[in-house]
């Protein structure tokens, strides 16, 4: 009797098929490996150590992994629906839930190795370029060492799962090509962008105090992410200061936006 | 054939806005056999054929399926199957068995494309994606096929191939449920038609039987039929 994870390894062998078939994700790849090389060596980050090249390439990351995340997810669901595949599957005795956790995994693989391996590239070049005062574990403040780099290519991968679980519901959403571009497009300036103006506009406007405004920022999926990454990566260099969003909060709010991205794109999908 | 019945459906109803799409339509489906709805277009066949596979709701009516173990209790065949474009020919059937723990180069070879199986699926001929998608409706072995105009868009030395397919289908043993506008593919084939016109059935019968009304050929007795004020009746009865 087939199981239920059989029908998963079978969406998901399918999805990582066709993504290496269509070469975008080695595009993606080496655009993201060249301007994170880039950006870092133009600000000399990677001789000053590993904080100092997170500190360098944070923005451009924090834009670049969820038009990854856009690029990779905004079509997974949409061309499925547009060839009419969903009524067939409904014939099958694949859950949906089983068929978006499929493409998801199969996705979140391509999209993991488009982002750490790039980054894991930028350490590694860190590691042979930084100076003597650059350890492996941090023992107190001040200190750079390369646990700190690999907690920001983990929060780094987070930020990516969680916006390609949106992606993957506003392409669930999108039931064509042209609408899984526009609603992509539409979500990648959300993530990068709108969440973050949204919290500010509240903030001018007087309907968020501003002793909140960490928890506010923390509910947005890049606030999550840009706040972790100052907590627990850059926070040696702020002498006597933390609490940049509570991490609690942040890591409740990211898993809330992967929960409900995936949840919304299998029960659109909707067959069975 | 037998007079078993694989599926029955008892006043099935179905409106999309102030579009009436089905008017209580009850249909049996005999078992080992082929059953062809055949009208004119919008008369609401596909949708008969979605609500009969559950792929769409009805607003009232049921559906009852006889009992059956398979692994799938339905194969379907859309209208215009689409498959990956950059997948094979096998990779695609591969993935469809899968699902089901089929044997892929089993059901290519039941369809005759067990010669092409390393052909992109872009690089197919319609009538050589419509076999890939009745190999796919076949995936898992069930025991009711529904195949939605298996042969429109087709040349006739194609169609004819697809319904000589569907023959041995129901040769195998298989209720095949078709909807098609190749009449005398149709006449042919089906061991019964349902005409069905503005959401209900306006005559069901035996090839044979419905040609008797005009003595002539199976598309005589269509046009025929349409061209009656009164034409649908829905309801009951037996297919």
């Amino acid at each position: 009797m087939i199981r239920r994870l059989d029908r998963f390894w079978t969406v998901f062998g399918r999805e990582v098929r066709g993504l290496v078939r269509t070469r975008v994700v080695f595009v993606l790849g080496a655009v993201i490996a060249a301007l994170a090389f880039g950006v870092a060596r133009a600000g000399g980050g990677p001789s000053g150590g590993y904080v100092p090249t997170v500190v360098d390439v944070l923005v451009v990351v924090e834009l670049l992994v969820p038009a990854a995340a856009f690029a990779i997810g905004y079509r997974a669901l949409a061309d499925a629906t547009a060839r009419g595949e969903p009524a067939v599957l409904e014939t099958y005795p694949l859950s949906p839930w089983t068929y978006v956790a499929g493409v998801y995994a199969g996705r979140a693989v391509a999209l993991l190795a488009v982002v750490v391996v790039p980054l894991l590239a930028l350490g590694a070049h860190v590691a042979t370029t930084a100076g003597p005062e650059t350890t492996v574990l941090a023992s107190h403040r001040g200190v750079d060492s390369v646990s700190l780099y690999v907690r920001f290519v983990a929060l780094t991968a987070l930020l990516g799962l969680v916006t390609l679980a949106v992606a993957l519901a506003l392409s669930a959403v999108a039931n064509s090509r042209r609408r899984a571009i526009l609603l992509g497009l539409f979500g990648l300036l959300l993530a990068v962008a709108g969440t973050d103006v949204t919290v500010l506009t509240a903030l001018g406007g007087g309907l968020l105090d501003e002793s909140a405004l960490g928890t506010a920022l923390a509910l947005t999926p890049s606030g999550a992410y840009r706040g972790l990454v100052f907590e627990h990566v850059l926070s040696v260099a702020f002498e006597g200061r933390s609490g940049f969003v509570p991490t609690g909060i942040a890591l409740v709010a990211s898993l809330f936006w992967w929960a409900s991205g995936l949840s919304l794109a299998a029960l659109w999908a909707g067959f069975r | 054939m037998t007079d078993d019945v694989a599926l029955t459906a008892t006043d099935l109803r179905r409106s999309y806005g102030d579009v009436t799409a089905l008017d209580g339509v009850s249909i049996d489906v005999a078992t080992d056999s082929v059953t062809a709805l055949i009208g004119p277009n919008g008369s609401g066949k596909t949708t008969l054929l979605e609500v009969l596979l559950g792929i769409e709701r009805s607003d009232a009516g049921t559906v009852d399926y006889g009992e059956s173990d398979a692994r799938r209790q339905v194969g379907y065949l859309p209208q215009r199957p689409t498959f990956r474009p950059d997948d094979t020919v096998r990779e695609t059937i591969a993935f469809y068995a899968a699902l089901v723990e089929d044997d892929p180069d089993r059901l290519l070879e039941r369809v005759g494309l067990d010669t092409v199986p390393d052909r992109r699926v872009s690089a197919l001929s319609g009538g050589m994606t419509r076999l890939l998608g009745i190999a796919q409706a076949l995936a898992g072995d069930p025991p009711i096929l529904a195949l939605d105009e298996p042969a429109s868009g087709l040349d006739p030395a194609v169609s004819d191939r697809i319904f000589g397919v569907v023959d041995s289908l129901a040769a195998d043993g298989r209720t095949v449920l078709l909807t098609s506008h190749a009449l005398s593919l149709v006449e042919r084939t089906a061991d019964h038609v349902v005409v069905v016109e503005a959401g209900g059935v306006a005559a069901r019968g035996s090839p044979a039987a419905l040609c008797e009304r005009t003595g002539g050929p199976l598309h005589e007795t269509f046009t025929d039929l349409l061209s009656e004020p009164t034409a649908a009746v829905g309801g009951g009865g037996e297919s």
